[in-house]
């Protein structure tokens, strides 16, 4: 059975250009205009994968609050923020309201797509046992590329789908110097300089949230980051 | 001029206060005047009606005379006792009450008559080539002896003919004699000893000053000189009595001396009173002009300073007024009555006022004065505060957010106020200019998307490559618009970040080292050299920024010089701040760009490149040094050899 994709997405002409990329590669499309659109839509079932754009018609900041309510429909749907807005405190926002990416709009189809993959790789890989060889351990880490998930001494360190990626990238070859094009491609994204370094701020914050004496990921200034044990 | 001067000038205009009070005080000056004046006019009248037929009083025989004769004698009125000595220094100095009497070809005398008090005094100057003295011892009254002699012929108050004579033995005083004929006919000079005088030789003659008392004289008088060129020769006599039998020719028109004290009740302190002869001569005076009049103390300085200044050199300092005195009897004007009065009265009265006044708006003038000086100062001193603020306000970004004076409520706080709207609005458009590029990158990225993805759509549609060639023109000029808006979203981004940074204490050595090692890969057609202090130095901030800082210089260095050239970081230290220098060779800075080049928006590039510059490098560099407590400023090197960004960062 086709995987069921929502768009919800203001601007037609991307709504439809990114309903033709995702039938393309064989998924199934419903777009939506605005949040009562969608919300009614998804009362009657629910799809496999949202994305979702900050501000929808008349309501700026209507893709939070629709962000919001499927997170209370559903723990596990994964829902990715495609929006022209590209502040840190939007980013923030965002991902704290429980969405599994943030990305920008200058985003490439074919990127975004990835990111559609692999978050549907994800989703696959938690209801399917563990497969001990896509596990990496560095010490107290535990990466696990499959599922996209990250333990730190046991416990899970909720990462949105970058964060995983530039991390992934990181601790994959330790000491390693990765400078930011490097981080970018590994994540799929093209990103400026300020948005890598907030990226591996919030990768850092996360980590300490669970051991704050976590200083993995080190700054080599003028080149980029790397990966210590 | 400056404004405090103008204020000054506008405060000297109080003087025109004194100007317009002396106008006011001579007019009131003259207004008392008057008032005098017409007083004055009645005091006069009543008292010459009260002189009405008192014609004796005036002249003391009881017709006044009408013309006077040849012999006729007017003596003046004294104001001083003349003292006896034959000189004439006491006497008045007017020629016009002289009488001439010649003697024939040969000299002559004049005589001049005056009366001070009860006493009637003559002076006699006599023209005489020869002045013979009597022989000393001799008697007068032999003939063989004698020397000059002057004769005296008058009247006695009974009407009796009376004759003395005056004849002296050298010069000094003299005494009349009277010759009395006895009762055998002989003859003996009597010394009348109430007639007196002083005989003197002068260059022309001699001088004989004597006096009379006028209790013993009528209505005649006379003078007659025996001149004699030898003791004993017979006598010429030449003169006013007749030579045959020494009658009297001429009269006496003198005021009786009851008249002085009858004028004398009337007198009070600053008063003259005057009675003259119809003809104008005077007759008889009381004065009291020149006693003060008891209205207050002395002026002062500035009183008398003040009547210095206002006053004409010959003001008219009395007044007087005229009275005729007419006589029933004789239906005639016998004489006038003039009452003199002195100004003092009203000049005191004048100045008291005047005084007064100008005194306070001498004050007032000082203390407006100086009240315009101190406010004109502090004008100026709040005027050039707010040129200042005005100068400064917009040298950086419009930054002001306070301005002085706003809260005076006056007119200079309504400019103040004005200047703060202007600037305020002048802040908001600059801001807004600022995030147009981000705002205008957020609407672009859109459209931006919507084309994108079409041509993303595009190529997986199957396309010939012919098209394909278009297909990959048009992603290209995608990716150029998509690059523009990363580089244009780039200010508020790192404002943003900024905003968010987190400080640290660290190794700013350590930073700059490390990033200057990666700037070797990333330009390979550059040399990179670093003069670096050995100790580590600790500042307080975000070193991400601090890198970033670094490339944007680097970045800036490597675009401004050419390829194989070396840019040098120099990193030293100084008492409160790291000052961070980053030298490249080039083309040196012109200087009207030097002030400009950490603006926004600003940039002095001339050549094109691939990728887009919006002027928001040096601007980055001066946010992240303003937000580490410093600053950044650029300099040509020197010869103009090329160029040095100079940063400064406050140590921890």
């Amino acid at each position: 059975m086709k995987r069921l994709i929502a768009s919800v997405e203001d601007e037609p002409a991307i709504r439809d250009n990114y309903a033709a990329a995702f039938a393309r590669e064989g998924y199934t499309v419903r777009s939506y205009g605005n949040r009562a659109q969608a919300m009614a839509a998804f009362a009657s079932r629910l799809p496999d994968l949202v994305i979702i754009d900050i501000s929808l018609e008349d309501e700026p900041e209507g893709g939070y609050e629709l962000c919001r309510q499927l997170r209370s429909l559903s723990a596990e749907l994964p829902i990715i923020f495609l929006t022209a807005r590209d502040t840190e405190l939007d980013a923030v926002s965002g991902l704290r309201l429980g969405a599994d990416d943030f990305l920008t709009k200058d985003l490439s189809l074919a990127h975004l797509s990835a990111r559609v993959n692999a978050l549907f790789r994800r989703v696959d890989a938690l209801r399917k046992p563990h497969e001990a060889t896509q596990i990496i351990k560095r010490g107290p880490l535990t990466l696990d590329s499959e599922r996209m998930q990250v333990e730190w001494e046991g416990q899970v360190v909720l990462l949105s789908l970058t964060e995983f990626w530039i991390v992934f990238a990181l601790a994959r070859h330790p000491g390693h110097v990765k400078n930011r094009q490097q981080l970018m491609d590994a994540a799929n994204v093209v990103l400026d300089d300020n948005t890598i370094t907030s990226h591996v701020k919030r990768i850092r914050r996360k980590f300490q949230v669970i051991d704050p004496k976590f200083d993995a990921v080190q700054t080599v200034y003028g080149m980029g980051y790397r990966w210590v044990e | 001029m400056s404004l405090r001067l103008k204020l000054l000038l506008l405060g000297l205009a109080t003087l025109v206060l004194p100007w317009e009070g002396t106008r006011y005080a001579r007019e009131m000056e003259s207004a008392l005047r008057e008032g005098e004046q017409d007083s004055l006019t009645q005091v006069a009248q009543s008292i010459a009606s009260s002189l009405q037929g008192q014609t004796h009083l005036l002249y003391r025989d009881s017709a006044p005379p009408v013309t006077l004769g040849p012999f006729d004698l007017q003596p003046v009125v004294l104001t001083t006792q003349p003292y006896l000595d034959g000189y004439p220094d006491e006497w008045p100095r007017d020629k016009t009450a002289w009488r001439h009497y010649p003697n024939g070809n040969n000299g002559g005398f004049g005589i001049l008559t005056g009366v001070f008090e009860r006493m009637l005094y003559v002076l006699l100057d006599v023209h005489d080539d020869k002045l013979v003295f009597d022989a000393v011892g001799a008697n007068p009254l032999d003939s063989s002896t004698l020397g000059e002699r002057i004769w005296l012929g008058f009247t006695g108050p009974d009407g009796m003919e009376h004759q003395v004579f005056l004849s002296a033995t050298g010069a000094g005083p003299v005494m009349a004699r009277r010759i009395e004929t006895g009762e055998y006919r002989q003859q003996t000079a009597v010394t009348e000893p109430r007639i007196n005088g002083a005989w003197q030789p002068s260059p022309a003659g001699y001088r004989v000053e004597l006096r009379v008392p006028l209790s013993m004289l009528g209505d005649r008088f006379g003078v007659l000189i025996d001149d004699r060129d030898r003791q004993g020769e017979p006598a010429t006599s030449y003169g006013m009595l007749s030579t045959q039998d020494l009658h009297t020719q001429g009269r006496l028109i003198a005021a009786s001396p009851d008249l002085t004290t009858y004028l004398s009740q009337f007198l009070q302190p600053g008063l003259r009173l005057a009675v003259a002869s119809s003809d104008g001569r005077t007759l008889a005076q009381a004065d009291a002009l020149g006693q003060a009049t008891e209205l207050g103390p002395e002026p002062g300085i500035l009183a008398r300073l003040y009547r210095r200044l206002l006053d004409e050199p010959k003001a008219h300092r009395a007044i007087d007024a005229t009275a005729a005195i007419y006589d029933q009897k004789h239906q005639q004007t016998i004489g006038q009555l003039r009452v003199t009065q002195t100004g003092e009265r009203w000049l005191t009265l004048r100045d008291r006022a005047l005084t007064r006044m100008l005194n306070i708006t001498l004050i007032t003038t000082i203390i407006a004065v100086v009240l315009m000086f101190v406010f004109a100062a502090r004008l100026a001193v709040r005027l050039s505060r707010l040129r200042g603020a005005s100068e400064s306000a917009l040298t950086r970004e419009g930054l002001i957010t306070t301005f002085p004076e706003t809260g005076a409520s006056d007119e200079l706080g309504d400019v103040a106020r004005g200047f703060s709207t202007l600037l305020g609005r002048l802040n908001e458009y600059t801001g807004y200019l600022r995030t147009l590029a981000g705002k205008l990158a957020h609407e672009i990225r859109t459209p931006l998307t919507i084309v994108r993805s079409s041509l993303e759509n595009l190529e997986s549609e199957g396309i010939s490559d012919g098209a394909r060639v278009y297909l990959d023109r048009a992603r290209q000029g995608s990716e150029r618009l998509n690059g523009i808006l990363v580089a244009m979203g780039a200010a508020t981004r790192v404002e943003e970040a900024i905003a968010g940074a987190e400080r640290t204490r660290f190794d700013i050595v350590a930073v700059v080292a490390s990033a200057v090692a990666s700037y070797g890969n990333a330009f390979p057609h550059r040399r990179f050299v670093t003069d670096l202090p050995s100790e580590p130095i600790e500042i307080e901030g975000a070193p991400d920024l601090i890198v970033q800082l670094l490339d944007k210089l680097v970045d800036n260095a490597v675009d401004f010089s050419p390829p194989g050239a070396a840019i040098i970081v120099r990193l030293r230290s100084e008492l409160r701040f790291v000052v961070l220098a980053v030298e490249n060779p080039g083309p040196p800075l012109a200087p009207w760009i030097r002030g400009r080049l950490f603006e926004s928006l600003w940039q002095s590039r001339t050549d094109r490149d691939s990728r887009p510059h919006f002027g928001l490098g040096l601007y980055i560099v001066r946010l992240i040094a303003e937000f580490h407590g410093g600053s950044a400023s650029a300099a040509n090197l020197p010869g103009e050899a090329g160029v040095s960004f100079v940063v400064r960062l406050a140590r921890a």
